[in-house]
């Protein structure tokens, strides 16, 4: 463990036992702790800055409710994670019903910059077992046996979604990927 | 490809793999063309992901988060203008 991921638990269990004990400061601190972590990866997983944000804050405000759940254990993490991901899910499903866009637009051009707008694109029309793996892995930088606690499935299984997940995204990505040198 | 090879194509483009079997890899992509490619297209895809800018938490977002949490009830608000971190109050509303 690095010296910022001690000093990271340390605070996090301090603001656990804070919340346990109803501190008024409990949530502002543990939102400065993770509301970065928690809304870059909505945003990866929904495509958009406002649906990211309307899922860090429904995440916090999860914590706050199911407070009562809470253990400082170390597991917090990967349970606030969990939240996010089952309000990215709803949000995913909403968007199916009303077809709503994402930020990134393809272009079609080829070039590096608009290369990450196409791998973005790619990224979000991904099966969401696909794009989960990739998001926490890939862009996220969590271990894979985080990411497997965050998903509730084994090692191994979130391995071979991890790369599944990046044949999938290459197939979409088709030629422009090629073009890269 | 069989699958041995597409198994070490995936720990190859993941920079899994030690640095001597990466190069035996590579060696072995000189000598057959459809590894090659899946080697080279697929390493560049996992460098394309990870090379995706991180989405800043911008200031907006900040505050249009902390205004969600508050129009939900819960307010977290800073204890004075030019504080930064530790430094936020909840406030929980009946």
């Amino acid at each position: 463990m690095s010296g910022s991921q001690h000093e990271d638990s340390l605070a996090e269990r301090r603001w656990l036992n804070a919340l346990a004990k109803g501190d008024p400061t409990a949530l502002g601190g543990l939102y400065e702790l993770y509301g970065e972590k928690i809304f870059r990866y909505t945003f990866r997983m929904l495509g958009n800055r406002s649906d990211a944000e309307d899922a860090t804050a429904e995440t916090f405000l999860r914590v706050l409710r199911r407070s009562a759940e809470l253990r400082a254990d170390g597991a917090f993490r990967t349970w606030l994670f969990r939240i996010a991901r089952n309000l990215c899910i709803d949000k995913m499903r909403q968007h199916r019903l009303l077809e709503l866009p994402t930020d990134a637009h393809y272009t079609g051009t080829e070039d590096r910059a608009t290369l990450r707008v196409t791998v973005q694109q790619a990224l979000s029309e991904l099966p969401i077992e696909y794009r989960d793996p990739l998001v926490l892995c890939d862009l996220e930088d969590v271990s894979a046996k985080e990411a497997a606690e965050i998903l509730q499935i084994s090692v191994p299984a979130l391995k071979s979604r991890l790369y599944r997940g990046r044949r999938a995204l290459r197939d979409r990505l088709g030629g422009s990927i090629e073009k890269l040198t | 490809m069989n699958e041995f090879y597409n198994k070490l194509v995936d720990l190859y483009a993941g920079g899994e793999l030690t640095e001597e079997l990466s190069d035996e890899m590579e060696a072995e992509a000189l000598k057959n063309g459809a590894l090659a490619q899946d080697m080279f297209t697929l390493r560049k895809t996992v460098e394309a992901l990870q090379s995706l800018p991180s989405p800043d938490l911008t200031e907006e977002s900040d505050y249009r988060i902390l205004l969600k949490m508050q129009i939900q009830g819960t307010e977290v608000r800073r204890k004075s203008p030019e504080s930064s971190h530790w430094q936020y109050h909840l406030l929980i509303q009946s």
